[in-house]
Order: structure tokens, then C-alpha cells, then sequence
């Protein structure tokens, strides 16, 4: 489903001492089946932004059309049910919303509650906990006898229960270790392919906006200050640094590589493995211009 | 719950901001008694002078005093139409079964209205000019007399302090898992009774865990910190009574004793 913001303002606690914009006419459009990566420092109106993609937050004015739905700030409550269908958020820390008995039953609480019977939600359960790599041992045991990394699963897998056709994901991978790390992020990027989700990623980790992402919106105080590709987005180191990001580990390199040695790159590569294969082609005589 | 203001700070700079949070936790104390002093309309302007002048000394803007008091007026209504209809005495204007329309009815109903949005007014004062961890510093240095009868008064005000530093990660908290399970598809506060009780289990639960195990950790933290107890250990946060402490206490006692002029006998 695409999303399209269209000049989307939002206040919290209008009208009170604690009055704070978080955003200032934010229109972008993110495509159907993208991998949509959000960035921007702390603070920048990140979380925000995800709340109004499934309605938990609507707009002060402006508007947002997911999918056929439009949601402004007259939408009724009753009227975004059907969307929190489609839309699957994933918080930060998302092990902190398991509650149920066993670990089954808590990944199947969403389907049930988006009118699957009882079966059909633990059917879908068992399959999501294999997609996520939960042994079936787990799925009977109490969901707070489990370790971090694999509450954080459950609760994945309960996102994903909801076979939702936007998956939201805000730092799925926070606190949790480098393999774990890995794993997740590959899975989402499988999920992504198998089942043309679009996947909108709010990560601190330029590494994983260059590995996976397709499209890229960076926010600064509530603003939208740049939508692109990730090569678009990190072709500008100094602009990067005057609004407190980074560029990925292999773009860090291959300047440094472009300042000691003098060599220059035709393009910066953001990924180890575009790097390596620059360095290849490198030692085999092309792609390069001597400075 | 953004919209409650009774009960949050806003940092700023003015004499009450400054006073000592002793001062102040007396003064709103001594202030709710002698609400129940007044008893006619003479003695409700002089505390509502008293009041709004202590609202202008605070440079707190006086509008969201009167947002303060919204959220509480169905309770104030509430009582107040329990006061109208159910006075006797005086006129009666009109009469219907047990209920009844009366002069003094009216006159109640009037006075319950006026205590409701003074102590309201006074204590949203109180708490937007004083962090609350200098309201429970203010408590624990008020309650020391109470160790003479062996009240634990380092550990009430620890807990009381503790308590109120979590409110607001707590609701924090409630509120990322209400979202969160609002995006599981629950509709809080709709539906049937019954339904409603049972969305409440998702957040109740989590919550619940959430807070043992941040207790658990906070407990570690407090012992790798050398915590042992509350004896013996010094203070960070010192009280200083200034003049403008002394100045707000005697406007205060004048003020009552005013008002034990004005009032009937």
C-alpha cells in the first residue's frame, strides 16, 4: 500500500504550557512495496511520524492517504480498525506489550482480535513463530520465562501474525546482539520479498538504511529536510554531518581510503560489499581515475 | 492525561517559584482549612483575592488554571446539584418529591462551587511552581517530628520519592503499551462493560511486569550505590527559608484573620 503525506502539521497537548510541534508540514510519498528508511537525530519527530501511519496519532491538519484511506483530523476512531489491519507496527522494545499465558497464544491475540477464530489465529501463530525461528517447545511455555532475544521474537511474530501489508519498524533490532541483529534484519528483508510488504524502518544504524533500505526520508525538528534513494541521501558527507548523521562504515572508509591514498572512487560505495568489489575492480586496473 | 495539568511543573521565575516548597505545603495546607472558615460571600472574595493575587505573583498564565479545573467539572457539577436539590431552608422556589429548590440550597450550591475551584486553583498553584522531588523533600522535613512515635519517616519519603520520579516514566510506559496494543487490534474503552474490563488485561499485565522488573533493577542500582538505608545519610537538596517564605506566611495568617471578621457567627 502506498502512503502519501500530504502537508501533515501535528501538536502535542495544543493549547497548554506543554504545547510542542513535533510535525511541521511533512509531505512525502512512500511507494508500495518500498523499503523505506527513516532517519534523523533524536528527537526529530521519528516516533511521531510512525504513530500516524496506523492512526494511533491523526493529523492537527493536513493528510494522510494509506492505502484507499484517507485520515485527517476529523477521521473517527471507529473508522481506522480496518487500517490497524494492514498497518503492523513493531514499537521499540516491543517485548514489553507480551501478556498472555504462552507464547501461542500472545501471537495469535492479534488475529483474534481482527476476527480469526480461535484456529485459524493458531495456525497463523505456529507458522509466524517458524518464520521468526522460535522452536515449538517455546510456544507453550509463559512468554516471561524467555530471554530477551526471544520475547522480542514472540512479540515480532505477533506483528506479523496480523499478516499486515505495511510493516512498521521502529529499532526492531535495539539492545539486541550482532548475530541476533543480523538475523533480524534479514528476515525482515525476506518478509519484504516474499510478500511485497512495504517496510518502514526507523533506525540509527546507517549501516542497515544502506544495506536495505531503497528509499530514504531524513526529519529534522518535525521537518522533512530530504527523501531519496540512500546513494542520493550519502553522496553529501559534509551536508550529513551539519544535520548529526553519519554516513555507513564502508562510505567512512572509502574516504578515508580516497584521502591517504589519493585514488577516486567514480561513485561512493555504501555497502562492504560494493566496497569490495570497487577494491576488485580497483586492483584490476578500472573504475578508478588517479588523483 | 495530557490535558490534567493539576499536578505537573513548569520551571519559571518568580517569587513563588522561589519560596521555600516548605513554605509552600504549609501555606496550601493552612489554605484548605480556612476555606472551610468562609461561609459568606464577603469571605469568598477576600480568598479569591487571595488566590488570583497569588496566581500573579507566580506569573502563571491564568488560563490554564481554568483548563485545570475542566477535566474536574462533572465532579464539581455532581456535587453541587447534590447541594441545590437536596438544602432546605429559606424560600423555596419549587418542590418536586424529595427534591427542592431553596434559597439556601442555591446559596450551598454556590459556596461548594467556590471551594471546588479554590482548592483546585491553590493547588495547581502549588504543584506548577514546585518539583514534585522538593514536595517530597518538603514532606520528609515535615514529617521528622513524627520519628518521635516511630513512623518510618526516611522510608515513606524514599518511596514517596521514588513514586513520584516513576509517574511520568509510567505513564510513558502505559501509554507506549496501550499503543501498542491498540495496533494488536484492542479498542480500549469501547464496547460492552464487560469487554472493556477485558481490554484492560493486555495493559494491566505488562505494566505490572514492567514495574517488577524496574524495581528489581532500581533495587541493584540503589545497593551498588552504597544505599543502606535511610539513617545517617546527608542531603543534596538543603532548605533555605527567605524572607519572601516569611512574608507569604504572615499575608496568609492576615488573611485569615480577616476572614474570621468578615465571617457569620
Amino acid at each position: 500500500m502506498a502512503i502519501i503525506f500530504k502537508a501533515v502539521n501535528y501538536t502535542y497537548q495544543p493549547n497548554t504550557p506543554f504545547e510542542q510541534q513535533a510535525l511541521s508540514d511533512v509531505s512525502v510519498e512512500i511507494p508500495s512495496g518500498s523499503y523505506t528508511a527513516l532517519i534523523g537525530h533524536t528527537g526529530s519527530g521519528k516516533s511521531t511520524f510512525l504513530q500516524h501511519l496506523n492512526g494511533l496519532l491523526r493529523p492537527t491538519s493536513g493528510e494522510i492517504q494509506i492505502g484507499k484511506q484517507v485520515i485527517n483530523a476529523e477521521t473517527k476512531n471507529k473508522q481506522l480498525g480496518e487500517l490497524r489491519k494492514h498497518v503492523g507496527v513493531v514499537f521499540q522494545f516491543p517485548e514489553a506489550q507480551l501478556f498472555e499465558e504462552t507464547v501461542i497464544k500472545d501471537i495469535a491475540f492479534a488475529p483474534k482480535n481482527f476476527g480469526k477464530t480461535e484456529e485459524e489465529a493458531e495456525v497463523i501463530a505456529r507458522r509466524m513463530a517458524h518464520q521468526v525461528g522460535l522452536d515449538d517447545d517455546l510456544l507453550v511455555k509463559s512468554p516471561f520465562e524467555l530471554s530477551g532475544g526471544q520475547m522480542r521474537r514472540v512479540a515480532i511474530a505477533g506483528i506479523l501474525a496480523m499478516e499486515p501489508e505495511v510493516l512498521v519498524l521502529d529499532e526492531p533490532t535495539a539492545g539486541l546482539d550482532p548475530k541476533g541483529r543480523l538475523e533480524m534484519m534479514r528476515m525482515f528483508k525476506r518478509l519484504k520479498d516474499e510478500q511485497n510488504l512495504t517496510v518502514i524502518l526507523v533506525t540509527h544504524q546507517m549501516d542497515d538504511v544502506a544495506n536495505y533500505a531503497d528509499n530514504v526520508i531524513v526529519l529534522e525538528e518535525g521537518k522533512m529536510i530530504a527523501n531519496g534513494t540512500p546513494s542520493e541521501i550519502f553522496s553529501q558527507p559534509d551536508w550529513l554531518v551539519a544535520h548529526h548523521l553519519a554516513l555507513p562504515k564502508a562510505g567512512e572508509f572509502t574516504l578515508e581510503l580516497e584521502q591517504k591514498t589519493g585514488i577516486k572512487f567514480s561513485t561512493l560505495p555504501l555497502t562492504e560489499f560494493s566496497l569490495a568489489q570497487k577494491i576488485a575492480s580497483l586492483l584490476h586496473g578500472g573504475d578508478v581515475n588517479h588523483g | 492525561m495530557g490535558k490534567i495539568l493539576l499536578g505537573r511543573y513548569v520551571p519559571g521565575d518568580s517569587v513563588v517559584h522561589h519560596m521555600d516548597s516548605r513554605a509552600k505545603l504549609i501555606l496550601s495546607f493552612f489554605f484548605i482549612i480556612i476555606i472551610f472558615l468562609a461561609n459568606n460571600w464577603q469571605s469568598y472574595v477576600l480568598l479569591f483575592i487571595l488566590t488570583i493575587g497569588s496566581i500573579m505573583a507566580a506569573k502563571v498564565n491564568f488560563g490554564f488554571f481554568i483548563k485545570g479545573v475542566r477535566p474536574l467539572i462533572w465532579l464539581i457539577l455532581f456535587t453541587v446539584l447534590l447541594q441545590v436539590f437536596f438544602s432546605s431552608g429559606g424560600t423555596v422556589f419549587w418542590k418536586w418529591g424529595p427534591f427542592n429548590l431553596s434559597y439556601y440550597g442555591l446559596i450551598n450550591g454556590a459556596y461548594v462551587f467556590c471551594r471546588f475551584v479554590l482548592i483546585i486553583f491553590m493547588s495547581t498553584l502549588l504543584t506548577l511552581t514546585t518539583a514534585p522531588l522538593e514536595i517530597a523533600d518538603a514532606l520528609e522535613k515535615l514529617m521528622m517530628p513524627l520519628k518521635k512515635i516511630k513512623v518510618p519517616v526516611y522510608e515513606i519519603s524514599l518511596m514517596l520519592s521514588i513514586a513520584l520520579r516513576f509517574v511520568p516514566t509510567l505513564m510513558d510506559e502505559t501509554a507506549k503499551i496501550m499503543n501498542a496494543q491498540r495496533s494488536r487490534g484492542v479498542n480500549f474503552g469501547e464496547g460492552s462493560i464487560m469487554q472493556q474490563i477485558k481490554s484492560v488485561i493486555p495493559l494491566l499485565v505488562p505494566l505490572f511486569v514492567s514495574s517488577f522488573n524496574r524495581a528489581e533493577e532500581l533495587a541493584t542500582a540503589m545497593e551498588a550505590r552504597g544505599y543502606r538505608g535511610g539513617e545517617g545519610r546527608t542531603k543534596y537538596r538543603v532548605h533555605y527559608w527567605h524572607t519572601g517564605d516569611t512574608v507569604g506566611c504572615v499575608i496568609f495568617v492576615a488573611v485569615m484573620i480577616i476572614l474570621l471578621f468578615v465571617r457569620h457567627w
